[in-house]
């Protein structure tokens, strides 16, 4: 890439993000900051990954770079750490980790993998800058916790146009002004592609007019997750509602929760809401369907009725106003107890070994009991200790407080 | 407390401490206790499915009959493996294979595989399990126990002999709980037993489980008490719900539903059962609690194939907000 800035100053647009990461960068003189690690969001091509290497550039600073999926070893991982562990490197300058395409890190596979590199944010001695298109992510929360949030948006087609004009100065192409500004447009804010594009259609000439450009087709662009939601909400019939599908860029069941969570706000007529929801029951009965046969063809209905049984249940809702969208609750919920979850399945397990029962049963249908068991009754508890032969800590989980669960060690001595 | 400490300090979960030991012991479920009493005699057992509701007796069932088979030594002969813990095909190629398909030593020519909450298994591991039940047959019997029978592939289901496993009934769920309670020396009332039974619903294992919590709080266990324990999952917080969805608050009411289920892990099951049981003592007009009663049996149907229990329950408020908005309209 040619025309790829190599200082800050020459990045189009998303100053005040810049800004942000200057500043963090520069906290490191002072001792290690809070958060370790920023994290860069926002869509492709608009110079999240430029901002950084034209930022150590500037501060000729050590330039680590590496794609996060490379990070699916234990081997890759320890080489992470302990670049990750020291600040100055042997010859004298500072360093700087890149970890590109997050969102890379795909499937259930690589959920290690955010974990680790959590893991090595948390204890950081060195900057380290992680980027990725999707900051919703649900797989991200945890590590978002960690993390300097820095949004870049789309750069204005005015911002895009300045950048092409730079380019066809320096490459002394004559242009006119109506093809740079199709190609800004068309671009979206991406100024990758505005400049990939324009180099393609500029190859080998000296000027450039409206009609050498026009015919540029319109690139898919995966739109924006809100984007999606509305189509579907929203849509008029069933083929637009449909075709949401295709332009989201997260799997079908986490599409389903933001729609199953949506819903309500926006087919507020209770004849809608009901037929909505059935709608959606619907789909999860195919969803099910789909688990116990394995068969995944079953997955157009899923679609069918999340997409267009939704979208066709609007008869009556008046529509009024902007409503926002929001995150899906149960998500979070989810992630939020994850670690309450792994301590009731641990204790599922030690029933599991006296009981004739499921460990994952276990954790749901005995602890709740245990835990009332806990608070009211120390000789009970005692015994059920010994039996279970359960550990210091699922004792202070299911004495829900430390006097009680010190009460209950004492008198297993 | 009449207990002394030294007992006391011996305490297990009750529900283990009374599970039956021999077939002899189960007072319930008759029909199918002569059956299984049946295989003990001719010392043979087919391949079984024992199918119904959670704690209504099958994995104890099964435990039983393998003791009666066995004697005191059963262990060696069986092998109990968890579905929803162990559900891949893996375990089904290595575990299952390996113990289905060794020689018995002993009288009996076969030993036992008892697979717990087998409609969890995934269909492929269905589809492997179903070569290794037909190689295998001279050396390993299996029982399959499940919620759904349903959720079991048809070629297995085929081969086994069905077992159908029901609720038990008032009398011999009282029977159970009040023999308990007699044995650890605590006051149970009649109505807290009531009480018990509503939250509970004929499920043993939670009903003693309720028990055994409720007696933790050392005062004679009445309805009050039982209600405190089972907490959220109490009739009291269904009927708040419908209440908040028929007066037109969905988001609340779908929170209330999410919070019994994920913050107090109340089966779907037993909540629509709840919601079938208040509609009926509901005022509303009599023509409206059958056809609300109808969209009920609609959706716990669903629950059966369904892939998630809020999706679910959530379309059956969605359908009380409509009803009470029709009813306002009316």
């Amino acid at each position: 890439m040619k025309h790829k800035p190599t200082s800050l100053a020459e990045v189009v647009g998303n100053k005040e993000a810049i800004q942000v990461l200057v500043s963090w960068i520069k906290s490191w003189e002072s001792g290690v900051p809070k958060k370790r690690a920023a994290f860069l969001y926002g869509p492709p091509g608009i110079g999240k990954t430029v901002s950084v290497e034209a930022l150590t550039n500037d501060l000729k600073m050590e330039f680590v770079e590496k794609n996060a999926s490379d990070y699916r070893t234990e081997e890759a991982i320890n080489h992470f750490a302990g670049l990750a562990s020291q600040y100055g490197s042997l010859f004298g300058g500072k360093r700087i980790i890149l970890l590109d395409e997050l969102d890379g890190l795909t499937g259930t596979s690589d959920r290690g993998g955010v974990k680790a590199i959590t893991d090595v944010v948390k204890t950081a001695q060195c900057p380290i800058v992680l980027i990725s298109n999707a900051a919703y992510d649900v797989r991200f929360l945890n590590l978002r916790n960690y993390c300097l949030l820095v949004e870049f948006k789309k750069p204005s087609t005015t911002d895009v146009m300045k950048h092409l004009k730079r380019i066809c100065y320096s490459e002394g192409i004559d242009v006119d002004e109506s093809a740079l500004k199709f190609i800004a447009q068309r671009s979206e804010g991406d100024v990758r592609s505005a400049v990939n594009d324009f180099q393609a259609l500029a190859q080998g000439k000296k000027k450039l007019t409206y009609e050498d450009v026009s015919w540029l087709a319109y690139r898919d662009r995966q739109e924006s997750i809100f984007n999606v939601v509305r189509m579907i909400l929203y849509g008029k019939t069933c083929a637009s509602a449909k075709q949401a599908v295709n332009m989201a860029d997260i799997d079908t069941d986490m599409l389903f929760e933001w729609i199953y969570e949506n819903v309500p706000e926006h087919l507020t007529d209770p004849h809608d809401l009901a037929n909505a929801m059935d709608a959606l029951s619907m789909g999860d009965v195919y969803r099910g369907r789909i688990r116990t046969s394995q068969d995944w063809s079953f997955m157009r209905y899923v679609i069918d009725y999340m997409t267009a049984g939704v979208a066709m249940s609007r008869q009556n809702t008046k529509t009024h106003g902007w409503i926002p969208f929001k995150f899906p609750q149960r998500i979070q919920m989810l992630s939020r107890s994850k670690a309450d979850r792994a301590m009731r399945l641990s204790i599922g397990q030690k029933i599991k070994r006296k009981s004739h029962i499921s460990a994952f049963r276990a954790s749901r249908e005995v602890v709740p009991y245990l835990k009332i068991i806990f608070r009211n009754d120390v000789n009970m508890a005692v015994g059920l200790v010994r039996w279970l032969d359960l550990d210091p800590e699922m004792v202070a989980y299911l004495a829900e407080g430390e006097e009680k669960a010190e009460e209950i060690v004492k008198m297993l001595d | 407390m009449a207990i002394k400490e030294t007992f006391r300090l011996s305490f297990e979960m009750w529900a283990e401490k009374y599970r039956p030991k021999t077939l002899g012991d189960i007072v319930d479920q008759k029909e199918i206790v002569e059956r299984l009493k049946s295989f003990v005699k001719s010392r043979n057992v087919p391949h079984c499915i024992f199918a119904g509701p959670p704690g209504t007796g099958k994995t104890t069932a099964a435990l039983c009959l393998t003791r009666d088979l066995y004697g005191g030594v059963y262990r060696e002969h069986i092998m109990e493996l968890n579905a929803s813990d162990e559900r891949g095909i893996d375990v089904v190629r290595d575990t299952v294979k390996t113990f289905a398909r060794m020689k018995s030593i002993g009288e009996i020519p076969f030993k036992v595989m008892i697979l717990d909450e087998a409609d969890n298994m995934t269909s492929d591991a269905q589809q492997a399990l179903r070569r290794t039940m037909e190689r295998y047959t001279e050396t390993c019997r299996f029982i399959m126990c499940a919620n759904y029978s349903g959720k079991i592939i048809e070629p297995i289901q085929s081969r086994c002999a069905p077992f159908r496993f029901s609720h038990l009934p008032k009398e011999e769920h009282d029977h159970y709980l009040n023999e308990i309670a007699e044995k650890e020396g605590m006051k149970l009332s009649g109505e807290g037993l009531e009480a018990i039974f509503e939250v509970c619903g004929g499920d043993l294992r939670r009903a003693i489980n309720t028990l055994q919590a409720s007696a933790s709080l050392g005062k004679p266990v009445d309805a009050k008490v039982v209600y405190s324990i089972t907490g959220k999952a109490s009739p009291a917080d269904v009927r708040k719900m419908i209440k908040i969805a028929m007066e037109g608050d969905f988001i609340e009411a779908r929170k209330q539903l999410r919070d019994m289920i994920q913050k107090y892990g109340v089966a779907g099951s037993d909540i629509i059962r709840q919601i079938h049981t208040e509609i009926f003592r509901a005022e509303i007009p009599e023509p409206w609690k059958i056809r609300l009663a109808g969209i009920a049996g609609e959706i716990d149907f669903r629950l059966v194939e369904g892939a998630d229990e809020e999706v679910q329950l959530s379309a059956l408020l969605a359908r009380l907000v409509e009803a009470g908005s029709d009813l306002k309209s009316a």
